[in-house]
């Protein structure tokens, strides 16, 4: 890789049409291979946060670098290809359901162009992995919420993205099957994906060793680092 | 190289149910405005053929009989004129049986002709339509006799040309009209696909498919469905013609136009169903580019 950071906010501001701040002056950086929680109140701006990281909204002011490119600096056609190695994890999973649960997710192949034919061993593989083996015709109406989040996540990974954005993964599961899938994200970390998880349940939070962005009042601060210690604060991670 | 061909689930919207209806609506009116087009111009050709290869001409009475037998001389020389012209198939003058005929219904039958100052009419028929055959025999008729008066049936003629020009005009705005009109509903149907479809859309979008990508499923969409319709709106109006053109037959008439295409007006009609249907394709392309240009 050309470039040392992943993502890079500098001073990035968001707003929403004519409305006041959400994001203020936001200035983080991820580096490849590292694995952030999020936390905050509801309303913080956590999903604006992701959104901006999988280049849905663009900053209001300021500078967004992804893959060590400019945000601003990237026509359509550049923005699509670096969409691709971007996998998301929406909080209501977006499954389609008329499709297979196979085919939801071949989706990020399919739509590159790949026929589902080709792809179809690879993603029976990775759904076998998150224990759907017995599932790979189900429509996602007749999963479980706790099977549809893995199809989900299979999804969000399938075609090996180099960064991971989840946006409250664990929201509606109990405790033991949020902590499980923690596992598994840190399982796919290990293996080179960068990891961002949004969520407010900072108790499930605290029994990881991972870094932890709090947004406050729209300001994101590194409340703490990785070896499970608060930060003190400095004019760096402020 | 198409992906998954059913990721956005359009087959199952209203307007997989409906649009083909309204295309084939729209087809079957385009192809009967071209149609009725079509046949105005043979029909404008034929009359025009028919009537301007004929023409009459009228030449006063004389009162006196003496100035009667020098104009009788006149015509004789006039008419071997005329027949030593070219393209001159047939040149008569109305004797007075036949002017009888003509005058009966207005003066009566009793009414014996030469007491009354009839005037003489001469009737020309020509090979085949030509404004200069038309032309020599004006002149000549000018040289010899004067007072005579033409009528070559170019007024009458004209008007009628003129309505069969209007009717092809008002014809052809319809084709393009009903054009426009589908392209609109193509928008609306579009627009209403990617309403519904929304979510769908911006899952592909930030999962990285190209816009192009995204546009096809709706272009292909509206092409399949236009298709289906535009061919059942041509059949609907083969069936038209068909029934129509049976009772023309019988009906049999000289002035009545036959209901018979060229192959390079048949392919005109067919091509009313494939516009259509590159209309509406083009037109779901470019509605779904537009509508995904505003997203990031
Ligand atoms: N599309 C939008 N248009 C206008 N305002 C928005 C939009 N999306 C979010 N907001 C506002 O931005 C703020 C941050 O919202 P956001 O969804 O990022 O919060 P969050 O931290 O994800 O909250 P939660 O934990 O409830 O998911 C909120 O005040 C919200 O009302
Ligand atoms: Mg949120």
């Amino acid at each position: 890789m050309d470039f040392k950071l992943l993502v890079r906010f500098q001073d990035v501001h968001l707003r929403y049409g004519s409305g006041p701040d959400v994001l203020h002056q936001v200035n983080l950086t991820l580096a490849p291979g590292s694995f952030h929680f999020m936390v905050g109140p509801s309303g913080a701006g956590k999903s604006s946060l992701l959104r901006l990281m999988y280049l849905a909204h663009r900053p209001s002011s300021g500078r967004l670098s992804i893959f060590g490119r400019d945000v601003s600096q990237q026509d359509r056609k550049e923005l699509t290809m670096l969409r691709r190695r971007i996998g998301i994890i929406f909080q209501d999973f977006r499954l389609l359901d008329h499709l297979t649960a196979l085919e939801n997710v071949a989706l990020p192949l399919t739509i590159t162009g790949q026929s589902l034919d080709k792809v179809r061993r690879n993603v029976s593989e990775l759904l076998s992995w998150v224990g759907l083996a017995d599932y790979l015709d189900a429509k996602p109406p007749t999963l479980s919420g706790g099977q549809q989040q893995r199809v989900a996540i299979a999804r969000a990974v399938i075609a090996r993205p180099s960064l991971l954005l989840a946006d409250e993964p664990t929201g509606n599961l109990d405790d033991k099957i949020a902590e499980r899938l923690l596992f598994l994200f840190e399982e796919l970390n290990k293996r080179g994906t960068t990891i961002v998880v949004a969520s407010h349940n900072e108790g499930l939070v605290n029994r990881f060793n991972h870094p932890v962005f709090k947004i406050v009042n729209g300001e994101v601060r590194l409340i703490r680092n990785q070896q499970n210690s608060p930060v003190t604060p400095t004019a760096e991670n402020m | 190289m198409f992906g998954n061909k059913n990721d956005v689930p359009l087959d199952r919207d209203a307007s997989s149910r409906f649009l083909p209806w309204l295309i084939a609506m729209m087809v079957y009116l385009a192809t009967m405005s071209l149609i009725i087009a079509i046949t105005m111009n043979k029909l404008a050709n034929r009359w025009d053929q028919g009537l301007s290869s004929s023409l009459t001409i009228q030449i006063p009475a004389e009162p006196s009989a003496e100035k009667r037998r020098t104009l009788e001389k006149q015509l004789k020389t006039f008419i071997t004129k005329i027949e030593n012209l070219d393209n001159i198939s047939r040149v008569e003058q109305l004797n007075d049986t036949e002017l009888n005929k003509l005058m009966e219904p207005w003066l009566g039958k009793d009414i014996l002709l030469h007491d009354l100052p009839i005037p003489y009419l001469i009737s020309i028929e020509l090979d085949s339509s030509s404004a200069k055959t038309i032309d020599e025999i004006k002149l000549i008729l000018a040289q010899d006799i004067p007072n005579a008066s033409v009528d070559d049936h170019q007024r009458w003629l004209g008007n009628l040309l003129g309505l069969t020009k209007i009717i092809q005009i008002i014809a052809l705005l319809v084709v393009i009209l009903v054009g426009g009109a589908a392209a609109l509903m193509v928008i609306l149907v579009t627009r209403m696909g990617l309403a519904i479809h929304r979510q769908v859309v911006e899952l592909f979008h930030h999962m990285g498919a190209h816009d192009s990508y995204i546009a096809s499923r709706f272009q292909f969409h509206a092409l399949k469905l236009s298709i289906v319709g535009g061919l059942s709106g041509l059949l609907l109006a083969g069936i038209t013609v068909a029934s129509f053109s049976s009772l023309l037959g019988q009906a049999n008439s000289a002035i009545l136009p036959t209901l018979t295409f060229t192959s390079g007006e048949w392919g005109l009609l067919l091509l009313m169903p494939l516009s259509a249907s590159l209309i509406a394709m083009m037109t779901a392309r470019l509605t779904v580019l537009r509508s995904l240009a505003l997203m990031p």
